[in-house]
């Protein structure tokens, strides 16, 4: 409980108590998280560029709900609200759960506090997937998808499947290989990249848009596509929690936990890059999001995963749905920046606090 | 890199323009279409519905071509049918070109929203802005209760940002102009979706006779013509026109031979291409950036080149050489005189 | 619960493993009763860490029997080996900072319900553990903050939390100074003697082994040279040969084990 009470600036005591006393009911703390989260959403969706009454905006919502309330505001209104607000902001909860989460798991599952959702080549994979996507001249959009995502999600996966076959066996732990092969792989895919883009012309706005990260593209129908792939693989890995916790002190040691580790690693594997390939391709790479927000919640609540991982949702969506709404506010800048200002700021403190070699 | 979709950017008015325009007003005034009806198909209706300007008093007017004709489906650029339930009063237009058109052919003061690159003519200022060069605001455009927005192809509009709006029922007509041909049928593609039909062929038809003299001219054809670059940019890269593009034509009808980058998909060419092709005019676009001849001249190895030994490099304004609307016959004349200042240029149309 | 003197609690009969293309276990027969307290001895890289994962079921043997608590680990689950062994690793890492409390709430996972996660009864177990490896006073404090022999403690009272009837641990007292290395064994001692648990220790220290351990083990070449009381295990001309040093050097490292209050053997 170190780092947090430094940063809450309470007495150590008092601070220990309070963090005990939320830590022992994991009910409350995701319920106030939720709470906070929803206040968030309400915030973002009555804000835009468009000035609307925020009495307007609720009214919207309840009457979207199907509760009795007169419509006392312009179709327009109604339109921005429920057509272009809202599907965005939950777009960005949904997408920064799934990141949150899948940069909590990679986290675990590689023992790194550096990891992210990334970290196994994914952005490399996905980035170059879209490219090719604008490189190629054919125009085909399924469900509101276009080939664009379609192959930014393919891209991803690929690249993950690739470092995951090449990483293992070989001279290094598997953990280790896995890593150090993600970033050659991810070296690599970005080297075509910059290839792909440098051919592409007129179209690198496009590939540099999906690049930066955004929620623009919002709609209702994507978020149907989307979202059960994000939050289910989000709730897959909750429910594996404790593995995360038994490789903590490594894999070795989570074996003689009882945990499969073998087993185990695949299916975390599987799963978190399953939510952060579905997340790239609605949203494009949005950083710092699956970096920072585990690493936030564990300095409120621990390492234990069976808090971290419902936690880092909670929080990741909340990030984003500010993120966002900051981007929106600032004249559309990508939300990737934004969390990039957010993010690093955070991620060099977490580096200077960091414990340079972490033996027991 | 550069991403070039022609870019639009202002000059002076022109005489012919302001005639031009003073015509097209009193045609539009005697070709008043029915009033708009019912809310186009789709979720949007109109915000508030504002009376739209009240047109000029009928004028005496001489024959007009076409009326404005709704429900009409025109295919835009992208190939994509669009259909414009009824004349629109609240048009928003993406691109400055665009913008510069629906002026030309006196739609102007149905024009609800523009870009933050318009800026010809004038009066364009007084238009509300909803894209800025890094966001499009649909909430604005639903805001305003647009009922027709124009938007760039190529990319130049996000096609997300077009798939939203379309989503929402309001008509997106991409234009998208490859080459010299492609500005006057987007002049009518304007016309005809913005409910000034007539205006706009008359536009085209006599930009396109203006041209054909020029080209007739100075065109391809027996005379000797110079080696002409055309230099967008050389702070790092040399950046010029691509093979077979807009900016290639604009040149060969100007009189001159591009040079060109020797791809249609490279916008740059590398400093021994350029030197081996050896133009004899240069011909800076980058001026408006402060770039001038004497600069040009002190560039190392620039000297071999015979239009820096002979003292042909001249600034041209780029705005109406490329971009693709109303002024385009001003930008090649303008284009003409900076490859041969004695080019023996028909006399302008009145 | 095992009952002492019963079934034996590991077995390993005729065991061949090893890495990849090195084999390392040529043959190891070793058999540990119920209440017992033994340490495996033998010089670098003759297979006693590998004899902890053989039995542990981590590593398969390529022949041979492997028997823990009766039954062929290979066919047991791993949630089932956990409950039946409990292992202590000289050295671990953390990759987050973590209170010693939650690092030995650990050794409850193999007992958690997995939906609901710690009960009472674990929460009970852990302090329980932390008592009785004396560092109740360190619950709150981040595991990677405390000093070598703290956190071998630490490991420990995970394994001890576990609650298995076989603890196994890898050199436990490698990175520790002498006070620590005793504290250390007068634990494992005590653990034996208080609640029965069995005793399986790889040891590099032939003093402490000797002083500590009524049973020792001494494998070599990947196989088992001597098995037994260790004033016939090791014997000087043994040890000559299977470390190729002075056994005069154990006498003067006994004297200090002694001198640093280690009561020997009980």
């Amino acid at each position: 409980m170190t780092g947090g009470a430094r940063l809450l600036v309470l007495p150590r005591a008092r601070a220990r108590q309070g963090a005990d006393a939320l830590r022992r009911r994991p009910g409350l703390l995701v319920g106030l998280g939720l709470a906070a989260l929803v206040i968030a959403v309400l915030a973002a969706v009555a804000a835009g560029s468009v000035a609307i009454a925020p009495a307007d905006t609720l009214g919207i919502l309840l009457r979207a709900l199907g509760l009795p309330v007169e419509a006392s505001w312009s179709p327009a209104a109604e339109t921005i609200v429920l057509d272009l607000r809202l599907p965005r902001v939950l777009t960005a909860v949904v997408v920064g759960a799934g990141l949150a989460v899948a940069g909590a798991t990679f986290q675990g599952l590689l023992r790194n506090p550096l990891a992210d959702p990334y970290v196994l080549g994914t952005a490399s994979g996905a980035a170059l997937g879209a490219a090719i996507a604008v490189l190629v001249p054919v125009r085909a959009v399924i469900l509101e998808f276009g080939l664009l995502n379609a192959l930014a999600f393919a891209g991803a996966l690929g690249a993950v499947a690739v470092v995951w076959a090449l990483g293992r066996g070989g001279a290094f732990a598997p953990l280790t290989g896995l890593l150090l092969t993600g970033y050659a792989v991810g070296s690599l895919l970005a080297a075509g990249l910059a290839m792909t883009m440098y051919l592409s012309g007129a179209n690198l706005r496009q590939i540099f848009a999906f690049l930066l990260g955004g929620l623009e593209g919002s709609s209702w129908l994507r978020l149907a596509v989307a979202a059960p792939l994000i939050v289910g693989g989000t709730i897959a890995i909750a429910a594996r929690a404790r593995v995360l916790d038994g490789l903590l002190l490594g894999e070795e040691a989570a074996a003689h936990l009882g945990v499969n580790v073998r087993r185990e690693r695949v299916i975390l594997l599987g799963l978190g890059s399953l939510v952060t390939a579905a997340a790239v391709a609605v949203s494009g790479l949005i950083g710092f999001v699956g970096l920072v927000a585990p690493h936030v919640v564990r300095l409120l609540v621990g390492p234990s995963a069976r808090l971290v991982v419902p936690l880092s949702a909670v929080f990741g969506a909340a990030l984003l749905v500010l993120a966002d709404l900051g981007a929106r506010l600032a004249g559309e800048i990508p939300v990737g920046v934004v969390t990039a200002l957010i993010g690093a700021p955070f991620f060099v403190v977490l580096l200077r606090r960091a414990r340079l070699g972490y033996e027991l | 890199m550069l991403s070039r979709a022609p870019r639009r950017r202002v000059a002076g008015l022109s005489p012919f323009i302001v005639a031009l325009a003073v015509f097209l007003a009193a045609c539009a005034g005697s070709g008043t279409p029915a009033p708009s009806g019912p809310a186009p198909t789709g979720s949007i209706a109109p915000v508030a519905t504002g009376t739209p300007t009240a047109p000029p008093e009928p004028e005496p007017t001489p024959e007009i071509p076409v009326e404005p004709v709704y429900p009409v489906t025109v295919t835009d650029d992208d190939g994509t049918d669009v259909t414009i339930p009824a004349e629109p009063q609240k048009i928003v237009s993406l691109t400055p070109a665009t913008t510069e058109i629906l002026f030309a052919l006196g739609a102007d003061d149905r024009v609800v929203g523009r870009t933050d690159a318009d800026d010809y003519p004038a009066e364009v200022a007084a238009i509300p802005v909803v894209v800025t060069s890094t966001k499009i605001d649909i909430e604005k455009i639903v805001a305003l209760g647009a009922d027709l927005v124009f938007a760039g192809g190529n990319n130049f509009t996000s096609p997300d940002a077009i798939a939203k709006l379309r989503q929402f029922g309001i008509p997106v007509v991409v234009t998208y102009a490859p080459d010299v041909e492609g500005v006057l049928e987007d002049i009518e593609l304007v016309g005809t979706a913005a409910g000034a039909p007539g205006p706009a062929t008359e536009l085209a038809d006599a930009m396109r006779a203006e041209i054909d003299a020029i080209a007739a001219t100075l065109g391809p054809g027996d005379r000797a013509r110079p080696r002409v670059f055309y230099e967008i940019d050389a702070t790092k890269e040399i950046f010029g026109p691509a093979d077979d593009s807009f900016l290639a034509e604009m040149i060969s009808l100007a009189g001159g031979e591009p040079i060109t980058t020797g791809s249609p998909t490279v916008f740059s060419i590398p400093l021994e291409r350029l030197i081996a092709a050896d133009p004899e005019v240069i011909v800076l676009e980058d001026a408006a950036y402060g770039v001038t001849p004497e600069q040009v001249a002190a560039r190392p190895g620039w000297d071999a080149i015979t239009a820096v030994r002979s003292k042909a490099v001249r600034p041209v304004n780029g705005v109406v050489v490329t971009r693709p609307g109303p002024r385009l016959v001003e930008g090649l004349r303008a284009l003409a005189l900076a490859i041969d200042p004695e080019a023996p240029l028909p006399p302008a149309a009145p | 619960m095992l009952v002492p003197g019963a079934l034996p609690v590991a077995v390993l009969r005729g065991v061949t493993a090893g890495y990849r293309d090195r084999l390392v276990l040529r043959g190891v027969d070793l058999t540990i009763a119920a209440g017992e307290r033994v340490a495996l001895l033998g010089p670098n890289g003759a297979g006693k860490s590998t004899i902890l994962r053989v039995l542990a079921g981590i590593l398969p043997a390529r022949s041979g029997e492997v028997l823990l608590g009766g039954d062929p680990v290979a066919r047991l689950g791993r949630g089932q080996v956990a409950r039946r062994l409990a292992a202590v690793p000289g050295q671990a890492s953390l990759p987050f900072a973590t209170r010693v409390e939650e690092v030995v709430g650990l050794g409850r996972l193999p007992h958690e319900d997995p939906f609901r996660g710690p009960r009472a009864e674990d929460r009970a177990a852990v302090t329980a553990a932390l008592e009785r490896v004396g560092i109740t006073a360190l619950r709150d404090r981040d595991a990677r903050e405390l000093s070598l022999g703290e956190r071998q403690l630490v490991l420990l009272a995970l394994a001890v939390a576990q609650g298995a009837p076989l603890l196994v641990l890898d050199e436990p007292t490698v990175h520790l100074d002498l006070h620590h290395q005793v504290a250390v064994m007068e634990l494992l001692a005590d653990l034996n003697a208080r609640d029965g648990t069995t005793i399986l220790a790889v040891l590099h220290d032939l003093a402490l082994a000797r002083h500590f351990f009524p049973r020792l083990v001494l494998v070599d070449g990947g196989r088992v040279v001597a098995d037994g009381p260790p004033r016939l295990v090791l014997r000087p001309e043994r040890v000559r040969a299977v470390y190729g040093v002075d056994p005069g050097i154990l006498d003067a490292r006994a004297e200090a084990v002694e001198l640093n209050g280690g009561a020997g053997l009980r």
